[in-house]
Order: C-alpha cells, then sequence, then structure tokens
C-alpha cells in the first residue's frame, strides 16, 4: 500500500529525515514508534501531502504521491494529531461540510455521514454542537471525517494522546474492525504497549531513519529469544548453578532476587533438555520461564543503546 | 441572516419612509416638490452599502484562512479533494454572498428614485458593477493578507493597513502634491493678462485609480449633482491634459481594481500552497 524509499526533508540546519526508507502490506496495522523529534510528524506530513520531501519518492496503493498528489488524495483519509473542529457547527453539519470537499452532497452526503456516524458511535450525537464533544468523541468524529471518501489507507497521527484509558480500548478496537474490513492503518503512538497489542506490523524510526521494521510478533519473538531464562529452584542453588555452567549453550548466570537468570544461547529444544538436566538431577525446579520482552524494552534498547541494536538486528 | 437583511432593509426602509413624509409635508406647505429630496435618499442608501462593502467585506474575509490555521482545519482541507485555489475561491464567495444579497435585497429602496425618472437602470448598473469591483477588491486584500499571515490579529493589521494606503494613503498624497502646486502657483509673478495655470498634483493623480471610494464618488457624483465632490478626482486633474483615463475614469478605475483583486487572490492562492509552506 505504502512505499517510500530514501526520502529526506531539512528544515535550516536539521535533518528532519534522513534517507527514510518504509514499506506497508496492504491490510496491515503498521505501528510508527519513535522518540520526539525523531521524524514521525514530518513522514506523516509528506505522505499526506502537506509536505514536499527534499529527496526520495512515495508510493500509495502503486501511485507515485508526488507526482500525482491530487489523485491520491482519493486513497487515504488523514486523522491529525490535534485534530481541528469548526467550533460553531454541529456534529452532522461538520460531517456533511467535509462530505462536501469530498464531492458527497446531498442525500447521498448525508446518508453516509450518519452512516459512519452510526459507525464511531456518534449517531445519537449529531444534533450537538462540535465544541460541546469530550476529547474522545471528538477523536472519534475525526476518526468518521478521515473515512468519509472511503479511503483504502488511514494515517493516524497520535491519535490517542490525551484519552482516558476506557476511550483508548474503544478506540483501539475501531482499528482493529477497521483493518478487518480491510483498510491499511500507519498509526504513530506513544503509548508503546497499546500499539504492540494492537499493530501487526511495527516500525521504530530514530534521527530520521527507520531503525528497526518488520512483524511484530517476529520482533518480538527474536527479543525473547536474546532474553534470559529465569529459573526458580527451591533450595539448593549452588548445585543448580554448578550444572548450569557445565552447559554449553549457557554464557552468563546472575542472581535475581529468586531467580537465576541465565543467557542462554540454545533453542527450544535445548532449553527443554535444559531443564530435565535439572530434574533428573534432584533439583527442585518451579520456574523455568524465558523473560518477555515487550515493545517499550525494545524502543528503549533501539533509541538508547546501539549495542543492543546489533543483537536485535542479528548482525552479530 | 435573514435577521441581518430583515434588520438591514428596515432601517434603510424607515429612513426612505421618513424621507418621503417629509417631501409629501413640504408639498403641503409650498405646493413644490423638492425632487432632490429622493436623489439624497439615493446618495445616503448608495453611501451606507458602500461603506458597508468596503469595511465589512475585508473583515469578514481577512480572518477566513489564518483562522483555518489556528483552528487547525487548513492542513484538513488541504487533505481533502480541494486545492488552494478553490479553498481561497470558497471563501471569497462566501463572504461576497453574504454581503451582495444585502446589497441586492436593498436596490428596491434606491428603485424609490425611479418614481421620479432621475435615474435609469443604467446608473443603478453601474452603481451595482463598483459595488461588485469594490467587494471583491476590499475582500482580495483580506484574503491575501489572511493567506500570508499566520495570526488572525496580524492579518487584520494587514488588510486595514493595505485597505488605509489604497484609500486615505493615495488621497493624502495627491491632496499634499495639489496643495505644493498651489503654493508655487501662488507665489509666482504673472504679467498682466496671462492667466493663472490651475493647481493639480501631477501624475498621482493615477494613484487614485485604485481608491475604491474616489471611483465611488465619481459614479455618485456623476448621478446626484452635487453628489460627494469633496472627494472627486477632478480637483486633482484640473490643468492635466485631459487623455483617455480622465475622460474615461470610472472605467479605468474599475478596470484597475479589478485587476488588482486578480492579484490579490492570485497571491492568496500562491501563499496558501501547502508545497510552499515548508515550516514544520
Amino acid at each position: 500500500m505504502l512505499k517510500i524509499h530514501g526520502l529526506k526533508k531539512k528544515f535550516g540546519n536539521f535533518q528532519a529525515l534522513d534517507g527514510l526508507d518504509m514499506e506497508i502490506e496492504e491490510g496491515a496495522l503498521y505501528g510508527f514508534v519513535g522518540p520526539n523529534g525523531a521524524g514521525k510528524t514530518t513522514a506523516i506530513k509528506i505522505i499526506t501531502g502537506l509536505l514536499r520531501p527534499d529527496e526520495g519518492s512515495i508510493e500509495i496503493g502503486g501511485k507515485d504521491a508526488l507526482l500525482y498528489r491530487e489523485d491520491v488524495k482519493e486513497s487515504f483519509g488523514y486523522v491529525p494529531d490535534e485534530f481541528g473542529m469548526y467550533d460553531n457547527l454541529k456534529v452532522l453539519e461538520y460531517m456533511i461540510f467535509f462530505a462536501s470537499c469530498y464531492g458527497y452532497s446531498g442525500l447521498m452526503g448525508r446518508n453516509r455521514c450518519m452512516e459512519l456516524l452510526e459507525q464511531v458511535k456518534l449517531s445519537e450525537k449529531a444534533d450537538f454542537f462540535v465544541d460541546s464533544l469530550s476529547r474522545g468523541m471528538k477523536q472519534r468524529l475525526c476518526l468518521a471525517r478521515a473515512l468519509i471518501h472511503d479511503p483504502e489507507f488511514l494515517v493516524l497521527d497520535e491519535p490517542t494522546s490525551g484519552m482516558d484509558p476506557r476511550t483508548r480500548m474503544e478506540f483501539k478496537e475501531m482499528l482493529r474492525e477497521l483493518c478487518a474490513e480491510g483498510k491499511t492503518i500507519l498509526v504513530s503512538s506513544h503509548i508503546l504497549s497499546e500499539l504492540s497489542q494492537m499493530c501487526t506490523d511495527i516500525g521504530i524510526i530514530d534521527a530520521g531513519k527507520i531503525v528497526l521494521s518488520g512483524n511484530m510478533a517476529e520482533i518480538l519473538q527474536k527479543v525473547n529469544n536474546s532474553n534470559p531464562l529465569l529459573i526458580k529452584v527451591c533450595g539448593n542453588q549452588e548445585e543448580a548453578i554448578r550444572l548450569l555452567r557445565e552447559n554449553i549453550c549457557v554464557t552468563t548466570i546472575s542472581i535475581r532476587e529468586e531467580n537465576i537468570a541465565v543467557r542462554f544461547c540454545g533453542d527450544k529444544k535445548a532449553e527443554a533438555e535444559l531443564l530435565r538436566s535439572l530434574v533428573s538431577a534432584g533439583i527442585p525446579v518451579n520456574g523455568f520461564i524465558r523473560e518477555q520482552g515487550d515493545l517499550e524494552s525494545i524502543f528503549m534498547q533501539i533509541t538508547n543503546h546501539d549495542m543492543e541494536r546489533v543483537v536485535l538486528n542479528g548482525e552479530e | 441572516m435573514p435577521f441581518i437583511i430583515l434588520t438591514f432593509n428596515g432601517i434603510l426602509a424607515a429612513a426612505a419612509l421618513l424621507n418621503m413624509y417629509s417631501a409629501v409635508a413640504q408639498v403641503r406647505i409650498s405646493a413644490s416638490i423638492q425632487y432632490t429630496s429622493f436623489l439624497q435618499l439615493y446618495a445616503f442608501v448608495a453611501i451606507l452599502e458602500f461603506l458597508l462593502l468596503m469595511f465589512i467585506m475585508p473583515a469578514l474575509t481577512t480572518g477566513s484562512i489564518s483562522g483555518e490555521r489556528e483552528r487547525r482545519t487548513l492542513e484538513l482541507l488541504f487533505t481533502t479533494k480541494m486545492t488552494p485555489g478553490d479553498i481561497v475561491m470558497g471563501k471569497l464567495f462566501s463572504a461576497l454572498s453574504q454581503l451582495l444579497v444585502l446589497v441586492v435585497s436593498s436596490f428596491p429602496m434606491l428603485l424609490l428614485t425611479f418614481v421620479y425618472g432621475s435615474m435609469d437602470f443604467m446608473d443603478l448598473g453601474l452603481l451595482f458593477l463598483c459595488f461588485v469591483v469594490t467587494a471583491v477588491f476590499s475582500g482580495g486584500i483580506g484574503i491575501f493578507a489572511s493567506s500570508l499571515m499566520r495570526r488572525s490579529t496580524f492579518s487584520n493589521v494587514c488588510t486595514y493597513g493595505l485597505l488605509l494606503l489604497s484609500v486615505a494613503g493615495t488621497y493624502m498624497v495627491n491632496l499634499f502634491l495639489y496643495n505644493m502646486s498651489q503654493m508655487q502657483i501662488n507665489n509666482m509673478v504673472f504679467r498682466l493678462g496671462e492667466s493663472r495655470p490651475s493647481a493639480n498634483s501631477g501624475a498621482a493623480v493615477y494613484l487614485l485609480l485604485i481608491n475604491p471610494m474616489v471611483t465611488f464618488a465619481e459614479i455618485l457624483g456623476n448621478q446626484v449633482t452635487g453628489g460627494a465632490e469633496w472627494f472627486s478626482v477632478g480637483r486633482f486633474l484640473e490643468g492635466s491634459p485631459g487623455g483617455f483615463i480622465a475622460s474615461h475614469w470610472v472605467l479605468v478605475s474599475l478596470l484597475v481594481q479589478s485587476v488588482l483583486a486578480v492579484c490579490f487572490v492570485r497571491g492568496a492562492i500562491y501563499f496558501l500552497d501547502p508545497e510552499r509552506n515548508e515550516k514544520k
């Protein structure tokens, strides 16, 4: 759906994007994360045609977005980080106004707007002034507006910032439903735990470049494999440590509270073998688990520690 | 809007009725009718409408684009099928339609002068053309400033600054040069029988072509005897060789103002283009 190659953008002396490469498959829910000033919003503004890059190419739905800017507008919907509202308009009027901007007018436009308000659970608020809506409702209205022309691709910039947990959950559910309907979604957010639960793919941007991207499950698996095994034994810890030292797959051993943390480079089969050797030596093992990695830890590793980045990318 | 139309026309109608009442009352006393009182009514309505267009139109347009920027809705409009040209023209015509509805709805009041045969449709057509050009010109200035400036406050200052420059600025320059010329003539020594040259403001008089108030004063001055002479371009032209522009002042000035209005609108479209606005 989206292909970006070598995107560069400079504001004065500040290099906001430095050769950004990115690819989003059709039907993906792509999480776009990065620290403040990494270039997320600049990239999104270029994708949506609000900025022009200094270098690079963008394809949306197979069309050159820089060459056919007006044509590609049809294929995406945009929800900005600070959603603009006309406070003197009612919810339905707001929707009808934007529907007319896309060429939907009369009864057809009205019906389309009502249908979308129903979809985002705002049909009961159709006659309310936009100003009177809560932040969560405004964001849902903004999503409905972005869907007016039934785009294949949705771009959302920090859509859940400032929302309470329940509203965030509902919004997340809505995005999942849209994704299930076949829409491709690019969502940037700082709430990483949320992205890891919701997204199928992820791209981490740092200093204007994508430093890690791919399928979410694969990335988490990769991180998990590099995480230590946490082994909990009932007494006889010295004997357990002695046995662990004898195993060739064990690289380092450390004590973490009641657990023995073991850096283990073997596969699942080797892990099972290690557990069997401990049990057969008469050591009572009541905990044997691989420490779980999360998006937050990946993000911290990627954006803070270069050494860890090498491990993650498998470039040892 | 209906309420504004009703109030505006209600005031005009009340003024017209009072005017007619005083004319009829005078007939009762002196057995003669003052036709000029109907022309005064015409001038009153025309001046009111002109000032409305001249100063309210920029107020409607000056915050139209900068307001969208401040509300953060401009980005949303750019991502729709609308082009910068569509947005600018939409804003301009929205303001224009609001005011022209007011103007057109009050035309029956102007038509009262038809009863006494002192006006014809050509006069009214010319006045309407002047109104449209003035509205587009002042609205164009407003939308240009709105597109150029990021904040509505600055846009307001810029709009009324430009408007003041075109109305008061051009007039003051001419007045200054005219008075200088007058002073020079007063200090000259003439032989007996030699005629005194007339004072004029020289080539600066052509600056008045961009002054909508002068154009309006010329039209009204021609239609209503003795109307708005204080603002007439005639005094600054005295003694100047009468060329095509001097003899077709109204049409030329309307044309110049139309061209300027188009330039302002084009400028607004240019400055609105997101590809030009490369600030993050």
